[in-house]
Parts: structure tokens; sequence; C-alpha cells
């Protein structure tokens, strides 16, 4: 290099290069770092569907009450109308059990009434309730993707 | 080859003295009998160069440090060589992890013993990480330099929280899986961000197979990684901040034992102890062996404990994973029920909002309390104020793991262990 180029104007050059190098080094340290956590955020899941089905109208008469583990819901029918409280508890993810005021949890000591509103311990949400509908086949299908206001029964 | 060599070596000399070339050409000195080749010693060879030259008296008093760093690292590194050892024989699949289990209790040999060693030397090392973290608290020894090696030394403690976490999850027994599902969902309480904080940790929305390789994966590959260039990081700054604190009396040599001159060499760049000139009189004794035997003490103490252990407990096994029933109650790992204790009585600020107060505060130690005073003590009378806190929160958090674990019975209600 020319010794005379020096005076002119070298140093607002190399520092706007060292500037521009380095946001660009910076910028894709954050781009490698943002695809990283699209890397681990998985597409699909191996886990069962949200969305399943769990038989005929006729196969929960009016009256039932019962917590379906596998699926983790409790599905409720009074008269003619249908609903599938989740048996997830919302304190830290244990299964509540059905008792004889609603729900209670072996974990923490959470208690739900019938509706799964909390009535005691330290869950803090109540139990959600899921979207229920009638698939074209006659099937109740239970939607866990889409919830609904607890007491917003599916009318048959 | 060259030619001007007066006499050429023979074969057969070579062959007697291989023994020898091969000794010296691997170890510079001969064992060490004056202090030059003591010096030698630790300079020259990979492993002792950790080492400085010569350490200050104080810094092998039993009662100051109490060896809990050492203990902290030699436990690391039972825990790599069983860790390893096992993953010989561990699948991490849903479906065969619960009967590997068995198989390392039924038939791999010293299968059951490598899962206690391991199992066991876990548990010691956040307990003794813990107790080593009181230690410097306790001593002041986190203050100027060596404020940032604390902060290291936080990290290195959730580091180890982590990596104990991950691994609990892997025999895929009831114990494992609820732990895990009740420690997961407190991180999802983290605001904005919890939900997908869980759902990345545990690749879908329940625990499950993906959640297994995951745990799997950071345990045995990204969080031993990670630890090791922590605990690199912390050892290199022990020596860069000037070897272990000490009481600052203790720190020089007689004033007039130095004086200042230039020196070219190696410890010119290191800060302290102090630069000294000939045959000083000073506070110092030379790592080899002084050093090196209290190590090897060390070692030789906290081999042999986690060795009995394993004898004579067994690593706990459940039944295996059954989904659809929680046990009552269903328990976090030990050092995670003072935290579940908070988080029965409200989710957010139990398992997130103190936590994250506390690491928070921890991190912040060193750039809060700014005095200077009461170096290298133990329980110094100028940090009374600080030693009552921290001790407040040490006794609370252990009060709370205490009740978590023996007085919480089905539904978390108060029970007697009496």
């Amino acid at each position: 290099m020319n010794p005379a180029n020096n005076d002119a104007q070298p140093v607002p050059r190399r520092r706007l290069l060292a500037w521009l190098s380095s946001v660009g080094l910076f910028g894709s340290a954050v781009l490698a770092a943002v695809s990283d956590l699209v890397f681990f955020k998985p597409r699909v899941t191996y886990s069962p569907s949200a969305r399943f089905s769990i038989g005929k109208p006729d196969d929960f008469p009016p009256g039932t009450r019962v917590a379906r583990d596998v699926e983790r819901v409790c599905v409720v029918r009074e008269g003619n109308r249908l609903a599938a409280i989740s048996t997830t508890c919302t304190h830290l993810g244990c299964i509540v059990s059905i008792s004889d005021t609603g729900f209670a949890c072996p974990c923490h000591g959470s208690r739900y009434d019938q509706d799964g509103t909390v009535t005691g311990g330290p869950a803090p949400k109540p139990l959600p309730w899921f979207k229920v509908s009638l698939a074209p086949n006659g099937e109740i299908e239970i939607d866990k993707n889409s919830q609904v206001q607890p007491g917003n029964y599916f009318n048959l | 080859m060259s030619t001007l060599t007066p006499e050429k070596p023979g074969v057969w000399s070579a062959v007697k003295e291989l023994p020898g070339n091969v000794w010296s050409s691997i170890f510079r000195n001969p064992l060490p009998s004056t202090d030059l080749e003591r010096s030698s010693t630790s300079f020259t060879n990979f492993f002792l160069h950790l080492h400085p030259v010569k350490v200050h008296k104080n810094t092998l008093r039993p009662i100051y440090t109490l060896g809990l760093g050492l203990m902290a690292l030699f436990l690391f590194l039972i825990l790599v060589v069983t860790g390893v050892l096992l993953m010989f024989y561990y699948v991490p699949s849903t479906t065969q992890a619960y009967d590997r289990m068995l198989d390392l209790r039924g038939t791999v040999a010293f299968g059951i013993f490598l899962r206690n060693m391991h199992r066991w030397s876990a548990h010691g090392m956040v307990a003794i990480v813990f107790l080593h973290m009181c230690r410097v608290f306790f001593t002041g020894a986190y203050k100027r330099p060596r404020e940032f090696n604390w902060v290291i030394g936080v990290l290195l403690l959730l580091v180890t929280l982590f990596l104990s976490f991950t691994g609990y999850l892997l025999p895929w027994d009831q114990l494992a899986f609820w732990a895990i599902t009740v420690g997961t969902s407190i991180a999802g309480y983290a605001p904005l961000v919890g939900q997908q904080m869980k759902f990345l940790l545990l690749g879908d929305t329940t625990v499950g197979q993906e959640a297994l390789l995951r745990f799997y994966v950071l345990h045995v590959a990204v969080l031993p990684g990670v630890l090791v260039l922590l605990v690199a990081i912390h050892f290199w700054r022990i020596r860069k901040d000037g070897g272990l604190s000490r009481p600052e009396k203790a720190a020089k040599p007689p004033a007039q034992a130095t004086y200042k001159a230039r020196v070219y060499g190696l410890q010119g760049f290191v800060r302290g102890p102090f630069t000294k000139i000939g045959n000083v009189g000073d506070d110092s004794v030379y790592s080899w062996p002084n050093l090196l035997l209290a190590e090897l003490f060390v070692f030789v103490l906290t081999v042999s404990a986690i060795l009995v252990v394993s004898l004579l407990f067994n690593a706990p096994l459940e039944q295996p994973v059954n989904v659809m029933h929680p046990p009552n109650p269903a328990k976090a790992p030990w050092y995670f029920l003072g935290l579940q204790e908070m988080v029965s009585y409200s989710a957010f600020w139990g398992g997130i909002g103190i936590p994250g107060l506390m690491a928070a505060l921890l991190l912040l130690v060193p750039y809060i309390d700014r005095g200077t005073k009461g170096v290298g003590l133990w329980f110094s009378r100028e940090r009374l104020l600080a030693n009552t806190i921290f001790l407040t929160l040490v006794i609370l958090n252990v009060i709370f793991i205490v009740i978590g674990t023996f007085f919480r019975g089905p539904n978390w209600t108060f029970v007697s262990p009496f």
C-alpha cells in the first residue's frame, strides 16, 4: 500500500468495513441461534392425535360421568347435552380423578367441582372444556386443540 | 545422523537406555528432590500445569476450603466414568429404558454397582456444589478480583441441577416420569415463554418418547460439555485471580522482602500473589508435593465415600411408567422438593418467581456487596449482615426441602413422619 493514501481517507473506510462485517457476523450469529430454535421445535409430534372420536352418543347414556385416562378427558352427559372436561390438573399436569364433589388431584391436593371450577388447593385455573362435535359417521368427536367456555355444552 | 558425533551410540546401548529415555521424554524431570525440580515438575507436566508452582499455605488449610470444590470435581469425574460405562447398556426408548434398568440389576456385571455409584455421586454433587457455594460466601471469597468466578460458580450450580434433573427421567420408572411431569410443568409457568420452553424441552405436549430422547442427549452430551467448559474457566480464573482467597494480612509477604523488578516470564502476566525474585521468605509452599498430596487425599476420601455408600444402598427403581396413575404423592427430586413445597402454595411464585429472583440475586452477589473487608475468614465480623441474610435463605431452603421430603403425604397433606 502507498503510505500517501493513508492520509486521504483510509480510516473511515476501514472503520465502515469493520463495522459492516461486525454487523454481518453478529447478524449471522443471531440468525443461527434463531434457526436452532426453529430446529428444536418439532413440526410434528408422535403422540396420539389431539382430535379423536370416542364412540356413539348411545354409549354415553344421560347421567354419564366417565373419566378416560388415556385421552385425559372426562365425558359428561346430562340429558341431551355433552361436555368433555380435561382431567389434566392445571397446576402441574398430574391426572385428576373423579371424586364425590368433582375432581381431585393426587399430586398437590387441588380440588375442583363438577364443572372443573377450582374449589381448593394450588390450581390457578379451572379445568378447560374441550370442543365436542358430532362427526358425519355419528360418532362423538373431541378436539383437545380447541377449548370452549366452561358450561358450554354440546347439544345432541 | 550427524557424522560429527564422536561416538556413535550403539543399538545395544539404545535398547539398554530405552526405559529411561522413554520416561525422560515424557517427564522432563526426575522425581523432584530440589526446589528447581519441584517448580519444573509442576510447570512441564500437562496435568500438573493447572497448578501454580507454589501455593499459599492458607490454600492448604483443610478447615478453610473443606476441600469442597475438589470433591465436586472428583464427583463429576466419577459421574463421567460411570455414566459412559452405563451408556454402553442404556437405550433411550420408552419401550426399552426400564428393561435396561432391570438388566443392569440382573445381568450386567457390576451393573447395579455402577448405577448406584452414578446415582449417589449425582446426589452428592448437587449437595457438595451447594455447600461449596456456602463456603465461598461465608469466607467472602467472591470479592474483588474474584467476582466473575462467583458468577461462573453460580452457572455451574445451575448446570449441575439441570444435569441431575435430565438424568432423573432416564430410568423411565414412575418416580422419573412424574417427577419430570411436575418439574417441566413448573417451567411452563414462566411468563410469556413458559409454554414454548416446555414444548421445546419435551418435544411434545406431554412427557413421552421425544422427551426421553431430548433429556438423554442433553444429559450425556450437551450439558456435560457446557459443564466441562465452565469448570475449565472456573479453574483458569482461580489462577488468574491470584489463587484462592485468603486473609488480607496473609496476602502479601513482609514488605522488606519484596522489591519492584521487571520480570520477563509467564508469572509476570499472572495477577498476584506477588512477583518474587530470589529466595524471599513467604508463606507459600511448593505444589509438588504439598498441594498434590492434599488433592490425592480428597480424591481418595471422595471415591471411598461413594464406594461405601454404593455398596450399602441401592439406587431406587420404582414400577415402570404408568401414565394413567400418578403416585400419590408425586414428588420431584429432593433438591427440588423445596421448590415443590413452595409450588404447592403458588405455582408461579413458588416455581418461577422466587427461584428466578434467587438465581438473579446469587448472580449479582459480588456486584451488590462491594465491601472489601472480611475476605478469607469464616463468618468474619465485618460481613455479619451479608452472612446473616445468606444463612437465613439457606436455612429457609433447607426447611422447605425437609418439609417437602418428610412432612408431605398423599394429596400433599401435612403428615408427621414420626
